[in-house]
């Protein structure tokens, strides 16, 4: 995965010298075929022509950034070359002596494997994170406009006090004060429901689910379930659309995934089975169940708390840039609260919402960069662990800028595909 | 006399319509109050007894919390937090560059709130000064934490030294309000000098502040010269005033150097103060760069657009913790082999001038577009250069337009500042681990109350800035016009 990104970034740099020199090339030709064809009386002395001077700016600047890049490259080879540091990226496929707890990642595991461990777990901060931060921050946003005074105030308070203080110490205060010295040792684990709920400022366990006979096939019938589940409900949308009886499409969705599960699962012969965290001789959770390191709690905790307040200031502009009309209509159609701001206030306000939201999402995932303050093992940490390994740098932070940029591509193009289809079609 | 015909007609009509429009004073009693605002229905009620019952109880906790913290480590390391390492017999150092700043901005501030009373009272507007007490509402945050801050200290100089700072600030902003004119001009040039005349008293003498302050030197030189009528105009005449200002610019800069005072480079600063100058050197460092990036991408040079998106795009991109690990890692392996490794702060604030200038090009390209068309197609149709529609019709607008949008990214800059601690820099929030670390202090889990201590500190002066950047945006009305 990451040598394909490197190869992209390759053609890209590659692809923009070609465009930038060509497109210079092109300008020059036509200039001068554009002189060659008006009369003298038309046209500029050559060194006023505005079209010639453009050229000649871009010349210059292109010659003064390759010059100045190819300077700072030569110092960058005397440096490596200097220190011995090789430039290649072979030291992917070296083992990197890096494992994450609870993660299939071993020490024997190469560099490359390591990185995209890691930034599996940064995806997986965001994909937990980013929803949680949109309901918190909606439902603070809406409370801003509460007509119960309390309610208010605390909803001002709250995005007052966690918008003007940095994302990092937010993270620092709530893994240190609350995460590891708020919640009990991992021996002293909490365990209200026994072995069904385990806390501790190590982990936090619950049971799931283990895999026998049959798993593979059971894992591809419910994602069939799944697919179907989605066409059921669209059809009850459409018949709802046609003819106005009650769609109930989540009923039908959620009743056809089920049974198709429940059929398989008997016909399959249980293909899986409950699987309970395992605790060792000292009473902590090592092993099986669903566990989640403390840190990766904490900095998603820490992330939802602070863009929250971030996204509760645009939900708030944007219910303000909603017309005062469509409110009035709505109460005067005796909807209650919750219909107004479900049915009425919130359809509109999002279509506003959404473009600013985007930038907050993406802020949300470079802020996740933070977690390497508490040792959470996602992208930034595992690649600092790597330069403590003495694994060479540069190649190292080029990867780390690849890496979140091409999150931050990919967040910005599924953003902007929703706020397409939020947008009202105009003529 | 048109003009005024059509206001005076106008402003019948307007006090014509403003008759009676207040809407009559609905003072409830407390229990008239309570009714409409906690207690409308049973709905509201219950969430009332609720949420107030769970806000009395986190009020309740955090009170005893603090009531029994031991605030010990902050006495202790105060000095730390707010300046790192200093040395205590050079203490007056940072006293005296803090006065020489309040100096700076208290005259600067009051020439300048004069400068637009003045402008009000000639457009026959009804001009306002700001009394003393909207100021302390203003500014509530700050001026509380920094009492707040002085109440750790173990000796009374802290106490009379603050006091002797809002002394400094009322006075010196009198002062400014009653300078005369012609200095009251100069106000920006003047409170510019002062601030790196107070980063030059903790420095010392540097070659560093002789470049700032030549450099501002010959800005305003060459604005003082080309009022000069005497001068020859054109080409010729910049070049005889860029040398008048040179020269004296360069006088300055020697002056400044023959003064032998030694002070503290900046790899022995920390703390607060570090937080604070990183935020000003780079938002001050990333304007110009930001300014000409969107002015890059806004044009239509293949090159230089292309080279400014890509800038842009890929800052914004990334992490700004990944932009400082190659600032630590990777920047000084860019320097000819011969030179010696800067201080870390140094590489530093390379990387946030970048980071800051991305930023800072979204924000005037968004101020670009909001210029109207009109506005270029007229000053071209006048026959003003390219380079001069630009700096005379276009930025002017521009950059008026994204003033809070400019707070708001100093508010973001001055927060993350706080990244530095991840790269070892001694800033505000490093102090807290490297004072938890100490003797005394080790393994007593006292990093809350430290972490909220720093979280106070950064919530005074990003609020203070945030709701200053709110009245900006009434006070400019921007979107509303």
């Amino acid at each position: 995965m990451i040598n394909f990104l490197l190869l992209l970034l390759g053609l890209a740099a590659i692809g923009t010298a070609i465009y930038v020199v060509g497109r210079l090339i092109f300008d020059i030709f036509a200039m001068f075929r554009d002189r060659a064809t008006r009369d003298d009386g038309d046209k500029a002395v050559l060194w006023r022509d505005v079209k010639a001077i453009g050229i000649v700016a871009q010349v210059a600047a292109l010659l003064a950034i390759v010059g100045v890049g190819a300077f700072l490259w030569g110092n960058f080879r005397d440096r490596t070359d200097a220190i011995g540091l090789k430039l290649g990226f072979d030291f992917l496929d070296q083992p990197a002596g890096i494992t994450i707890a609870d993660n299939p990642l071993i020490a024997g595991d190469s560099v490359g494997t390591a990185i995209v461990a890691g930034f599996f777990n940064t995806i997986r901060i965001i994909m937990v994170g980013i929803p949680l931060a949109l309901i918190l921050g909606t439902l603070i946003g809406i409370a801003r406009f509460s007509s119960n005074w309390i309610v208010r105030k605390l909803a001002t308070g709250y995005v007052e006090f966690f918008r003007n203080i940095p994302p990092l110490v937010v993270i620092v205060f709530v893994w240190s004060a609350v995460f590891l010295n708020g919640f009990p040792t991992a021996q002293n684990a909490w365990k209200p429901l026994g072995e069904w709920f385990i806390l501790s400022n190590n982990r936090f366990a619950i049971p799931s689910i283990m895999g026998q006979d049959n798993f593979g096939v059971f894992r591809w019938i419910l994602l069939a379930a799944l697919l179907l589940a989605a066409g059921v409900a669209y059809w009850r949308t459409k018949v709802f659309d046609n003819t106005g009886t009650p769609h109930h499409r989540v009923m039908w969705g959620l009743g056809t995934f089920f049974g198709i599960g429940l059929i398989a699962y008997l016909i399959l012969g249980g293909p899986v089975s409950m699987s309970k965290p395992m605790l060792d001789d000292r009473g902590r959770v090592f092993s099986n169940g669903f566990r989640i390191q403390m840190p990766f709690a904490a900095i998603t905790v820490a992330l939802v708390i602070y863009t929250a307040t971030h996204i509760a200031e645009i939900v708030r502009g944007s219910i303000m840039a909603v017309h005062k009309g469509q409110e009035e209509a709505a109460n005067a159609l005796a909807l209650s609260t919750f219909q107004r701001y479900r049915f009425v206030v919130l359809p509109q306000a999002m279509r506003v919402a959404f473009p600013p939201l985007i930038s907050q999402f993406l802020n949300f995932s470079k802020n996740s960069s933070l977690a390497i303050a508490i040792g959470a093992a996602e992208t930034t940490n595992i690649i600092n662990n790597l330069f403590g390994q003495s694994q060479p740098a540069p190649q190292l932070i080029l990867i780390l800028a690849l890496l979140y940029l091409t999150l931050s591509l990919i967040l910005s193009a599924v953003g902007n595909l929703i706020n397409r289809r939020l947008q009202i079609v105009g003529r | 006399m048109v003009d005024k015909a059509a206001n005076y007609l106008g402003d019948d009509i307007m006090s014509a319509l403003a008759v009676d429009s207040t809407p009559p004073s609905a003072k409830l009693s407390p229990g008239d109050w309570m009714k409409k605002n906690l207690f409308s229905n049973a709905a509201n009620s219950i969430v009332s007894l609720i949420v107030g019952l769970a806000a009395a109880a986190l009020v309740w906790f955090g009170l005893k919390w603090i009531i029994n913290a031991d605030f010990a480590i902050i006495r202790a390391n105060l000095r730390i937090f707010l300046i790192g390492q200093f040395p205590k017999e050079e203490l007056w150092r940072p006293w005296a560059s803090a006065y020489v700043l309040i100096l700076g901005a208290g005259l600067m501030t009051g020439a300048m709130a004069r400068n637009s009373y003045e402008l009000d009272i000639s457009q026959e507007l009804e001009p306002v000064k700001e009394s003393w007490g909207q100021m302390v509402r203003r500014f509530w945050p700050v001026l509380l934490v920094s009492i707040f801050f002085v109440s750790f200290a173990r000796t009374i100089m802290p106490y009379i030294g603050l006091a002797a700072a809002f002394v400094l600030i009322v006075v010196t902003r009198e002062l400014g309000w009653r300078m005369p004119a012609a200095v009251r001009q100069r106000a920006l040039y003047i409170g510019v000098l002062l601030f790196i005349v107070s980063m030059l008293v903790i420095a010392g003498t540097s070659r560093l502040g002789g470049y700032a302050l030549g450099l501002v030197v010959f800005i305003w030189m060459m604005s003082e010269l080309s009022q000069v009528e005497t001068l020859p105009v054109g080409f010729v005449g910049t070049l005889v005033r860029a040398a008048i200002a040179l020269v004296i610019a360069a006088a300055v800069a020697v002056i400044q150097n023959l003064i032998p005072h030694d002070g503290f480079g900046w790899e022995n600063w920390g703390g607060l103060h570090i937080s604070l100058f990183t935020t000003v050197v780079g938002i001050t460092l990333g304007m110009p760069f930001g300014i000409l990036l969107a002015l890059g991408r806004k044009s239509n040079l293949p090159v230089l657009k292309t080279a400014s998106v890509i800038f842009i795009e890929f800052v914004r991109g990334v992490p700004l913790i990944s932009l400082l690990l190659f600032s630590n890692l990777m920047l000084p392996l860019f320097l000819p082999i011969d030179f010696e490794r800067p201080a870390d702060l140094t590489l530093a604030i390379v990387v946030i001038t970048g980071f800051s200038a991305a930023y800072i090009a979204e924000i005037v390209r968004g101020g670009l577009q909001a210029v109207p068309k009109g506005q270029t197609e007229a000053a071209q149709a006048s026959g003003m250069s390219a380079a001069s529609v630009q700096r005379f019709i276009v930025l002017p607008q521009a950059l008026r337009a994204v003033i809070p949008a400019m707070v708001g990214q100093f508010i973001a800059l001055f927060k993350d500042t706080s990244l530095l601690s991840i790269i070892g820099i001694l800033e505000f929030l490093r102090v807290s681990d490297t004072s938890n670390a100490q003797q005394e202090f080790v393994g007593k889990g006292l990093a809350s109350v430290t972490y909220l201590f720093v979280a106070i500190g950064y919530w005074a002066f990003a609020y203070t800035m945030s709701k200053e950047s709110r009245r900006l945006e009434a006070k400019l009305g921007v979107g509303h016009r």
